[in-house]
């Protein structure tokens, strides 16, 4: 059993926000949560978003680049339509949501929508992709901008607050500070690093975004790096993101003072990578042993 | 929960200017022609699967073509691979009669057709488009009346389409969007295979967006085989 936020889950392995289509898992893999004790969305705005452009993605050595750039329906059409079939699909599961404005307001708005939704478990305040003009990491960046942010969504709802921050900032300790006197019950650390991978006979970016989040395995010591920093100073709750792809990988952000991981890029590798950690960590009682 | 599978590299051989992967085919679903698996080189310094079209050989043995100058050509030197799969939407052959069906091909693209003519019992003509004569070799692979078009020719010059009444493409998606629009202008049913980037194969990624009736979607759920005429609204 791992407390998270508050949050009672089987064990310490979710989905990093933005890697996991429940719906889509459930019908193309015939499981929603591939094994996540929790389900975190895919950030949601106040309105549809079509995404960036293509390409999106572009692999790096030994982990990849994205410049997705946050499609969605908006939260209308996400409190109507999809967190009910996600509902329906992920079962008993926790469902985290995630939430990205352009501005506090924007924040605070989303949250007020979701408190006393049915099936809501907790929110993840996204301050942190790289992807996107305005908000979220102009927003998370800020220390005085995290802490009014988060104020402002709990304020609002009595729901557990996550809030995921990026390793493209100065002082993630003091980020992670400001989050934790905003009322923040756990912090994620961390989102993608923001990166580029360029075409040499155009000196253009390779990605249709002007840049892109870096994942994967080379992202891992960034997160441990934020993790460590961050349990050091402070006694919170944290989930750590970043290069998670098997029992090693997530037992260094544990031991680092991380309370649970998420699996982000490594699911896009090999589905099986959540439900063989979680596994792992916290083997099957057998009728033996009972 | 369906899961990838191991297989073991059989060989690798040259055709032409592309290298055909051999595996092991036992267990292995290829799925309807047009569908497609995430193959991933579990010893290889990339850390993203593939997408890449499998079939299967008459002699039972699965295979895949990949090009050496392309992303997936990595593949060509793997001695095991994980394979997910059959993914994603194929061909819907149910109109398909051989002799009204005209296949077009495109490049790499090519690497989805292998099964058509088993699926609609006999051989239908193809046009199939390289930029180098090196590549034609993997017409071979086709069991098709098959012409070869070689740039900078273009292969909507050779396409005729009387006596025709579908049309099955699979390629670049410029050339599938001509495809489309020409076979749109003659009445001509025409399904596409569209090619983009894709990290996971099961919508979790995004990568691979494309537009289809005028929005984005995620072309692992949706496709690679669409109806044409999606593209058509796109355009």
């Amino acid at each position: 059993m791992t407390l998270l936020a508050g949050l009672r889950l089987d064990h310490p392995v979710l989905n990093a926000s933005g890697t996991l289509d429940a719906i889509a898992a459930r019908d193309v893999l015939g499981d929603a949560t591939l094994g996540a004790a929790a389900h975190v969305t895919k950030t949601i705005f106040p309105d549809a978003r079509p995404g960036n452009p293509s390409p999106r993605i572009a692999e790096t050595a030994g982990g990849m680049l994205n410049s997705i750039g946050l499609p969605g329906p908006g939260i209308a059409a996400f409190i109507d339509d999809v967190l009910p079939r996600t509902r329906t699909c992920v079962g008993v599961t926790p469902v985290i949501v995630s939430i990205g404005g352009e501005s506090v307001s924007d924040y605070e708005r989303l949250a007020a929508l979701l408190d006393g939704v049915p099936g809501v478990a907790a929110l993840e305040l996204n301050l942190s992709c790289p992807n996107i003009e305005s908000g979220c990491i102009s927003i998370g960046a800020d220390v005085a901008e995290t802490l009014l942010v988060t104020r402002r969504v709990r304020a609002t709802t009595a729901l557990p607050l996550l809030v995921k921050l990026s390793p493209s900032v100065s002082d993630i300790v003091a980020l992670a500070a400001a989050a934790v006197d905003g009322g923040a019950d756990a912090v994620t650390l961390t989102n993608t690093a923001r990166g580029l991978a360029v075409r040499v006979d155009t000196g253009r970016s390779v990605l249709g975004g002007p840049g892109g989040g870096l994942s994967g395995p080379p992202l891992r010591p960034l997160a441990l790096a934020a993790v460590y920093a961050v349990r050091v100073a402070l006694g919170v709750d944290i989930v750590g993101v970043g290069g998670v792809d098997s029992l090693a990988t997530a037992a260094e952000l544990l031991a680092a003072g991380a309370t649970a991981v998420a699996v982000g890029t490594a699911t896009f590798r090999d589905p099986t990578t959540i439900s063989r950690i979680a596994a792992a960590l916290a083997p099957p009682t057998s009728i033996e042993a009972r | 929960m369906r899961e990838p599978v191991e297989v073991a590299v059989l060989g690798t051989e040259a055709l032409g200017a592309y290298t055909l992967v051999r595996v092991a085919g036992a267990g292995i679903d290829v799925g309807s022609p047009g569908q497609f698996a995430m193959a991933l080189d579990p010893d290889a310094a990339g850390y993203l699967a593939r997408p890449v079209g499998v079939f299967r050989l008459e002699d039972g043995e699965v295979a895949m073509l990949v090009d050496p100058a392309h992303r997936v050509g990595g593949l060509g030197g793997a001695r095991r691979l994980r394979l997910l799969g059959p993914l994603g939407h194929g061909y819907d052959l149910t109109a398909a009669e051989p002799a009204s069906t005209l296949l077009v091909a495109g490049g790499i693209g090519i690497t989805v057709l292998p099964g058509v003519p088993l699926a609609i019992g006999g051989r239908p003509r193809m046009l199939a488009a390289f930029r180098l004569p090196t590549q034609a070799a993997a017409t071979a692979l086709v069991d098709a009346d098959t012409r070869v078009v070689l740039a900078p020719a273009s292969v909507l010059d050779a396409l005729e389409l009387a006596a025709i009444t579908l049309v099955l493409g699979a390629g670049p998606t410029g050339l599938m969007h001509a495809l489309a629009e020409r076979c749109a202008a003659a009445g001509v049913a025409c399904q596409v295979a569209l090619e983009a980037p894709m990290g996971c194969g099961f919508g979790a990624c995004y990568g691979c967006a494309v537009e289809l009736d005028g929005a984005t979607a995620r072309l692992c759920l949706e496709g690679p085989v669409v109806d044409a005429r999606r593209l058509a609204v796109a355009r």
